[in-house]
């Protein structure tokens, strides 16, 4: 099958693999014991309490509202948030700009962190170097991300006051307007360069906490292709020729060992756009994590079952976006 | 013996490790900042997730009605520093007629809204009308006396309001200073009402009041920029600028204000408190809250057959089996002793602390109910702050008297549902007054008929709930004080609940922030006062 083809075919199956998500999240928000009017509105009288029921319709048979709800869906019309009384589709334009950015700049970091990690302890394996680079990598991805972000926030910015403290921007920088959501290009849009760089600055620590989850991943995989790749016949070849070393690893060993590396930085980076809940709430970052972790807590449905649904597609569409550029860097690869 | 290079890497790594740790550990405090930046700006961290709308008849949630009280004016307001007594702020004097259920306000003459457009008895009584059209939950604490379609004008600066039926005036004037009774600008109402909302969507994220301060922005969970309504009737608010940030995480608020990047650190703890309690350039301001946590029994739950919460002295058993010293010790100075249901600070308040632990006592009481092996119970809570803990205390504390206690932790939104259906045993819960008079606390805890807690812990107490009827009407404010005294006393010995503490809101506060007076509730702070030094003290 051509890659094409293939490409097709995955979006169609999307389809149906969508509905089963929205089927199974709507089914189980709704058996989660709870009532999530009366626990927003602990102390409003029970008429009213009735009434916004009724208003929101959560007192229609089961099938009536998820009916409802995909025929709204089909119109684009996510619903209504109850805890934003928001829709929910303005929400997710407010909020997931913002993971966005962060997912980003932690891939990033996680590149470039994992790759020279992972080529370090394929070149020196089993010494020193290998040693260090691999307990790094495993402590970044063992370490309570919570706790990492608050002995950051503690460090840097509270006693060496090398980096800013929580937020977006620091507490005087004024924001600029909002046009397309994301604050690094409304910045550049507004002329405003120092919020630019505050911005940036203000990413530093949780990219880097993100980051370090991902260069694991990066780092290992980095390590074992590229011991594969020395193992070839044409690496030996290279340094046969005569050719210098720094070459032979760039030119003929990492770029051909990246290429699993691809996929996993792909799905690293498919995965952190699904938001980071404990990294913005510590960081103060208002992204999608926070507000889908805060809708599933409040039994929020409609902004439960939006965020669902965007995750899902996020995630299928980068693995394969993943896949089809496998196959496109390594011709070898076919797929169906 | 010879060391590998993995041993090699692992030595080296814990070197590092504990070398930065003991590096650290020598580092302190660092240098405190002196000198307040950008004196006519105040910054406050806090947790502003909950703020859905900013228009005061949908206004409901902690974060927005902070905000819209600092946008909008009031008939009537309680001001700082006391928040005790009602004092004109709109209206100018009032007074009730004959018929004892008509209201009559006079407007303060030449008022006008940030626009020009001028406020008077007809903008009171179309923000009033506008309210109750809106209909939303904020409604119904100016909503349960009735007046919609009986907001009269009889001249430019005279109005009004006739209620369904007599109550106290105390009570309808406490009510007039809730948010959801902000006098709102008619010309911006009109000028964007879209389809028949009233501009409710376009006042969800705009001012159109005539407070001190003007709404610049609003990011949801980024922040609050407010700017100095430049003409404002009143006094020129002291500051030209506040700025409230969302910062969920309470360690980096108190982070934020050690740091000095913050004057005001909203959502303490009371170990964070305990934290920044004497640092050189911070100040805790406490202040009562109109919260308490109480104990709830449902009277009619069957344990093996029976109804031992049914009976009073199982209940008074359970009162005296309490260790209040101790639940007082882990809230770490966030609250202080209470067991009637009015709080210090609202009127009709009752002092009376007769419970203390006495084991020998409850005892005693569980053998006269017939209850001498004591009983299994389920105790409901949830799983955030402090409640887990004061669970344990409780079970521990009725353990003593053979009262087999377990702790089932669930979400708020499950705890609710089962509390509102009567289907708990015992329950760890809180409860706030929405306003600064008894009545709202009386309904809750002694009248069934209002079907809220006295309901949901099945007590119905004909005696009670027609006392805290009696009293919502009395117009004579001695007597309606005496009632409640009574109704307090009689609650807090007969009814199903053991009150234990009224919680006591903390604010971590620069010393260069003078002025800040905060109030009991959730929507009666003013900053207007509120001002900056330039230099620290």
């Amino acid at each position: 099958m051509d890659l094409r083809t293939y490409t097709a075919r995955r979006l169609a199956l999307m389809v149906f693999v969508f509905f089963g998500i929205l089927v199974i999240s709507f089914v189980l928000i709704y058996i989660v014991p709870g009532d999530p009017v009366g626990a927003i509105y602990p102390q409003a009288p029970p008429y009213m309490i009735e009434k916004i029921t009724r208003e929101w319709g959560f007192d229609r048979p089961l099938h009536e509202q998820f009916l409802s709800y995909l025929w709204k869906l089909l119109h684009g019309d996510f619903g209504k948030s109850l805890l934003t009384n928001r829709p929910v589709m303005q929400d997710l334009i407010t909020f997931f700009p913002t993971t966005i950015e962060l997912a980003t700049f932690a891939t990033i970091l996680a590149v470039a962190m994992g790759i020279p990690l992972g080529m370090i302890s394929a070149l020196k394996k089993d010494k020193i170097p290998d040693h260090i680079a691999r307990i790094f990598a495993i402590s970044g991805v063992s370490m309570p991300v919570y706790w990492l972000g608050l002995l950051m926030l503690t460090v840097f910015y509270y006693q060496l006051r090398l980096m800013p403290g929580p937020g977006q921007l620091d507490p005087y920088i004024k924001y600029p307007p909002t046009v397309t959501g994301f604050l690094l290009i409304d910045s550049l849009i507004a002329g405003r360069i120092d919020a630019f760089l505050n911005y940036i600055h203000h990413l530093i620590m949780p990219s880097f906490i993100l980051g370090l989850f991902g260069a694991a991943g990066i780092a290992r995989m980095t390590r074992s292709s590229m011991l594969e790749v020395l193992r070839k016949e044409y690496v030996r070849t290279a340094r046969a020729k005569g050719l210098r070393e720094r070459i032979v690893i760039i030119r003929h060993v990492l770029r051909n060992a990246l290429i699993p590396t691809v996929t996993v930085i792909g799905v690293t980076y498919g995965m952190l756009l699904e938001g980071a809940v404990l990294t913005e709430t510590v960081f103060g970052l208002p992204g999608l994590g926070q507000y889908a972790t805060r809708a599933a807590i409040h039994l929020d449905f409609l902004a439960v079952m939006g965020s669902t649904l965007l995750i899902a597609i996020i995630y299928s569409f980068a693995n394969l976006i993943v896949d089809v550029v496998y196959a496109y860097l390594d011709p070898r690869i076919r797929y169906g | 013996m010879k060391i590998g290079a993995k041993d090699a890497a692992v030595i080296l790594l814990i070197i590092i490790l504990v070398a930065s740790w003991g590096y650290f550990l020598t580092l302190g405090r660092p240098a405190v900042p002196t000198k307040a930046t950008e004196t006519d700006t105040l910054i406050i961290a806090r947790d502003i997730s909950d703020a859905v709308s900013l228009d005061p008849a949908r206004a409901y949630e902690f974060s927005s009605c902070l905000i819209v009280n600092q946008l909008y004016d009031k008939l009537v307001d309680l001001r700082p520093p006391e928040y005790k007594e009602i004092e004109p702020e709109i209206a100018t004097e009032w007074d009730i007629l004959a018929d004892n259920v008509t209201w009559e306000f006079k407007i303060r003459e030449d008022l006008t809204f940030p626009d020009g457009t001028p406020i008077n008895a007809t903008t009171v009584k179309l923000s009033l009308d506008r309210c109750l059209e809106l209909a939303q939950t904020a409604a119904w604490v100016i909503e349960q006396f009735g007046m919609g379609g009986n907001i009269t004008v009889v001249d430019t600066y005279t109005l009004r309001i006739k209620l369904a039926e007599v109550v106290a005036p105390r009570l309808f004037l406490s009510c007039l200073t809730f948010t959801s009774a902000a006098i709102v600008n008619p010309t911006l109402v009109q000028e964007h009402e879209v389809a028949g909302d009233l501009a409710s969507d376009w006042m969800t994220t705009h001012s159109a009041g005539s407070g001190p301060y003007i709404l610049e922005r609003w990011e949801k969970d980024v922040e609050f920029v407010l700017v100095a309504n430049e003409e404002y009737w009143g006094a020129e608010p002291k500051l030209k600028r506040i700025v409230v940030r969302h910062v969920p995480e309470l360690t980096a608020q108190m982070l934020q204000i050690e740091a000095g990047d913050v004057d005001i650190a909203w959502n303490l703890l009371a170990d964070q408190i305990e934290e920044i309690t004497g640092v050189e350039g911070i100040k805790v301001i406490r202040v009562p809250s109109f919260f308490k946590d109480y104990l709830g029994m449902n009277v009619n739950a069957t344990i093996d057959e029976e109804k031992p919460l049914g009976d009073n002295k199982v209940r008074d058993a359970i009162r005296y089996a309490l260790d209040y010293d101790a639940i007082l010790d882990i809230m770490k100075g966030g609250a202080i002793p209470l067991q009637t249901f009015v709080d210090s600070g609202i009127p009709g308040y009752n002092p009376a602390l007769p419970y203390f632990r006495d084991v020998d006592k409850a005892r005693d009481l569980m053998a006269e109910a017939g209850y001498p092996d004591g009983f299994a119970v389920e105790l409901l809570v949830q799983p955030t702050l402090y409640w887990p803990d004061l669970a344990v205390i409780v079970q521990d504390n009725l353990a003593d008297i053979d009262i087999d206690v377990t702790i089932t932790t669930i979400t708020a939104a499950e705890m609710y549902e089962i509390y509102r259906a009567q289907g708990h045993e015992l329950i760890l819960a809180e409860w706030g007054a929405d306003y600064s008079d008894p009545d709202n606390l009386a309904k809750a805890f002694a009248d069934y008929t209002i079907r809220q807690l006295a309901w949901r812990n099945t007590w119905y107490n004909d005696y009670a709930s027609n006392l805290t009827k009696e009293a919502c009407s009395e117009l004579d404010t001695v007597k309606r004080l005496e009632m409640y005294a009574e109704l307090t006393d009689y609650v807090l010995y007969n009814g199903p609940y053991a009150i234990f503490i009224q919680g006591v809101y903390q604010y971590g506060v620069r010393t260069w922030v003078e002025g800040f007076y905060p109030d009991p509730t959730f929507f009666l702070m003013d900053f207007s006062e509120v001002y900056k030094e330039a230099v620290y003290k």
